[in-house]
């Protein structure tokens, strides 16, 4: 790997997740050279372990965080608002790995939904038309099944149940894809051995993740400069204005200064709009890229919920690949169900140390104990829907500081009305989907901490109403670009790996092309 | 009863077992519970005076005379106290985290060094039709 120095002005790209390791392979391999900055460590598939708890410790992101608002995690685990990753790769470490695209309608919720009182919808700055192609890639890239000739996953147990449901119930429009693992080798992967472990990193390497894809074939290019444990804390500029270089801390605790033409932001939707108000000066008091006071503003984390139901005979969910199981028939634009938006239900399944502690935060006694009884016999989805954006759903710098002595985030989150009527039809739909196939119960599970975690740096044509343009670059500062999901304008039903992907992709052709011609 | 370190941790047993009763579990994880919250409490002072008081108030009101009924109202005009929430949430860690209470409910842990299941039941379930897997 080739160190580029600290003196060098070069492409510093913030985070090696699903925007940010796209980014550097597409860089790399258009010959560009990159220096990626990654808070965690570097782990490899032989350090995953099967085993939730010590996963947990292992990967999540468990510096301080502070949470306010109405949701039930301010209450219930106020110091973690999601359950994101922090090592090389990111997210994608521990993500699942379903890949459905955005619908059409989705990036235009403002003109198909009108105004809604208290939501901040805005058109998307592009449409699916020129999205398309990116997602195709995306899809080649990640060996997306059901596409490009990728053949489905296989039923497992938990599917079985939905699928069966869903059929019973009257949907139409389910499968066990679109899926990032591989159902056979491709890509110099393994087909999957549906070992059941997603969440805790995939020790057999047939779930896509930038950590067994796109990071190391950066650094194959001799261009990619990885350095983990480096958390960037503030992005300087010149006296133009210009962004010229990244602070960040080393894993002992040296402050290293950066030189940089260009910064691509890409933390994810908390530490991105941190990391942007951190880098406040004389110049922008607000933050870097915040003259509109956007930065943080609309956060989302899809309304979610999950229904666990309980059957006469075994189900063994946790068997199998975890996620390999959609019901895509709600996604759809129907004001008539008493709410704007859809939602997917995807198969969802825990191991009884993670079932015993999010199926009911903090329950105890002989109802709570009566369904860990079931174990064996449940079935489980989650519900992922469409939530509102909102000017006060808001990500915030907090009195808390974490142990460099740098403010950490706040999440401020209330459940927009829209959140909750859709939330409510879609836990009675899950319930009556299980009922049909013989549910003796089934069990309302409120929402996790957010593993989808959207907006804080949004899209928008109008440099008022966000934060980047079109091409994810900031409205007020030419060379810093947010690459993550943080740009999501509005959040749609699908899981968002797959478009943050796209996205990265079609970013990283506009970058090479404006360095290229010398416009950066 | 008097305070000792044998009598704090079956009363903590007895407590972890009102918190979570299963009947098809034996004493030796509620045990290891009990023994993973004095642990964890332990390494901080304040949360071990906090557990210390807690169980003095338990013993005071004689918890480990009640039945199933009785304690349970005991915990619940206590739940929302430091003390009870400290228990709760180190319990519900280590109690669903021992290998005894995952074979009793059915659960199997790492899979991966077995070859996961693509041999071992992935796809066992058989009382319901074998559904498509390709969205129509």
């Amino acid at each position: 790997m080739n160190r580029i120095s600290n003196d060098t002005p070069a492409v510093v790209i913030v985070g090696s997740g699903a925007g940010g390791g796209t980014l550097a392979y597409e860089l790399t391999k258009a010959g560009i050279p990159c220096v990626v900055l990654e808070a965690g460590p570097h782990y490899t598939l032989d350090d995953w372990v099967n085993d939730e708890w010590e996963a947990f410790g292992q990967m999540a992101w468990l510096d301080p965080r502070t949470t306010s608002g109405s949701w039930g995690i301010t209450k219930h685990f106020p110091s973690l608002p999601a359950w994101l990753v922090k090592a090389v790769g990111g997210t994608t470490t521990h993500w699942a790995g379903a890949c459905p695209r955005f619908m059409d309608y989705e990036l235009k919720t403002l003109s198909t939904y009108g105004r809604i009182e208290g939501a901040t919808l805005l058109d998307w700055p592009i449409t699916l038309e020129e999205l398309a192609p990116y997602y195709d890639a995306a899809e080649k890239a990640m060996g997306v099944t059901h596409v490009h000739g990728r053949p489905p996953l296989p039923a497992n147990n938990n599917y079985k149940v939905l699928a069966n449901g869903a059929e019973r119930v009257g949907y139409r429009s389910y499968g066990t894809g679109p899926y990032a693992t591989n159902a056979e080798p491709y890509d110099g992967r393994p087909a999957s051995i549906q070992d059941g472990f997603n969440f805790q990193g995939d020790k057999h390497g047939s779930k896509w993740s930038t950590l067994v894809r796109e990071i190391p074939r950066a650094i194959e290019t001799g261009l990619c400069d990885l350095r983990p444990e480096c958390q960037a804390v503030k992005i300087t500029h010149d006296r133009s204005g210009r962004a010229d270089a990244v602070l960040y801390v080393d894993k002992d605790g040296a402050l290293h200064r950066q030189a940089a033409k260009v910064v691509c932001v890409a933390g994810n939707s908390i530490e991105s709009p941190r990391l942007l108000l951190l880098s406040d000066s004389s110049m922008f008091p607000n933050g870097i890229g915040n003259s509109s006071d956007q930065v943080g503003r609309n956060y989302m984390r899809h309304l979610t919920g999950s229904v666990y139901a309980w059957f006469e005979k075994p189900v063994h969910m946790y068997r199998g690949e975890t996620m390999a199981g959609v019901v895509a028939d709600e996604v759809r634009h129907d004001p008539g169900r008493g709410f704007v938006g859809g939602f997917y239900m995807e198969t969802l399944s825990l191991g009884v140390p993670f079932l015993a502690k999010f199926i009911q935060p903090d329950a105890w006694g002989r109802d709570f104990t009566g369904m860990m009884d079931h174990y064996d016999h449940i079935a489980g989805l989650w519900i992922v829907g469409e939530d509102m954006p909102q000017a006060t759903n808001r990500v915030t710098l907090s009195a808390t500081q974490d142990r460099w002595g740098i403010p950490v985030a706040n999440v401020h989150y209330d459940d927009h009305p829209n959140d909750v009527a859709m939330r409510t039809y879609a836990y009675g739909k899950a319930q009556d989907l299980y009922k049909s196939v013989g549910a003796i119960g089934t069990h309302r599970t409120p929402p996790y901490p957010a593993t989808h975690n959207l907006g804080t740096c949004r899209m928008s044509a109008r440099p008022e109403d966000g934060v980047v343009n079109k091409w994810g670059q900031t409205h007020d500062v030419a060379n810093v670009f947010v690459s993550d999901g943080s740009v999501m304008t509005t959040g749609a039903a699908a899981n968002p790996t797959l478009t943050i992907v796209a996205l990265a992709i079609r970013q990283a052709e506009y970058l090479a092309g404006e360095l290229k011609s010398g416009r950066l | 009863m008097k305070r000792s370190p044998a009598n704090d941790k079956a009363l903590l047993a007895q407590m972890v077992r009102v918190v979570f009763p299963h009947d098809r579990i034996g004493a030796a994880p509620y045990e290891r519970t009990a023994e993973a919250i004095l642990d964890a409490a332990a390494k901080w002072p304040g949360q071990a005076a906090c557990l210390a008081a807690g169980l003095d108030d338990l013993s005071a009101a004689g918890f480990s005379g009640l039945g199933e009924a009785q304690a349970t109202a005991v915990l619940e005009g206590i739940e929302g106290t430091p003390f009870f929430r400290l228990v709760l949430h180190t319990a519900v860690v280590a109690f669903y985290n021992d290998a005894e209470v995952w074979s009793v409910l059915g659960y199997e842990g790492a899979s991966y060094d077995k070859g996961g299941y693509v041999n071992r039941g992935f796809n066992d379930l058989d009382w319901l039709p074998e559904p498509r897997i390709a969205a129509s």
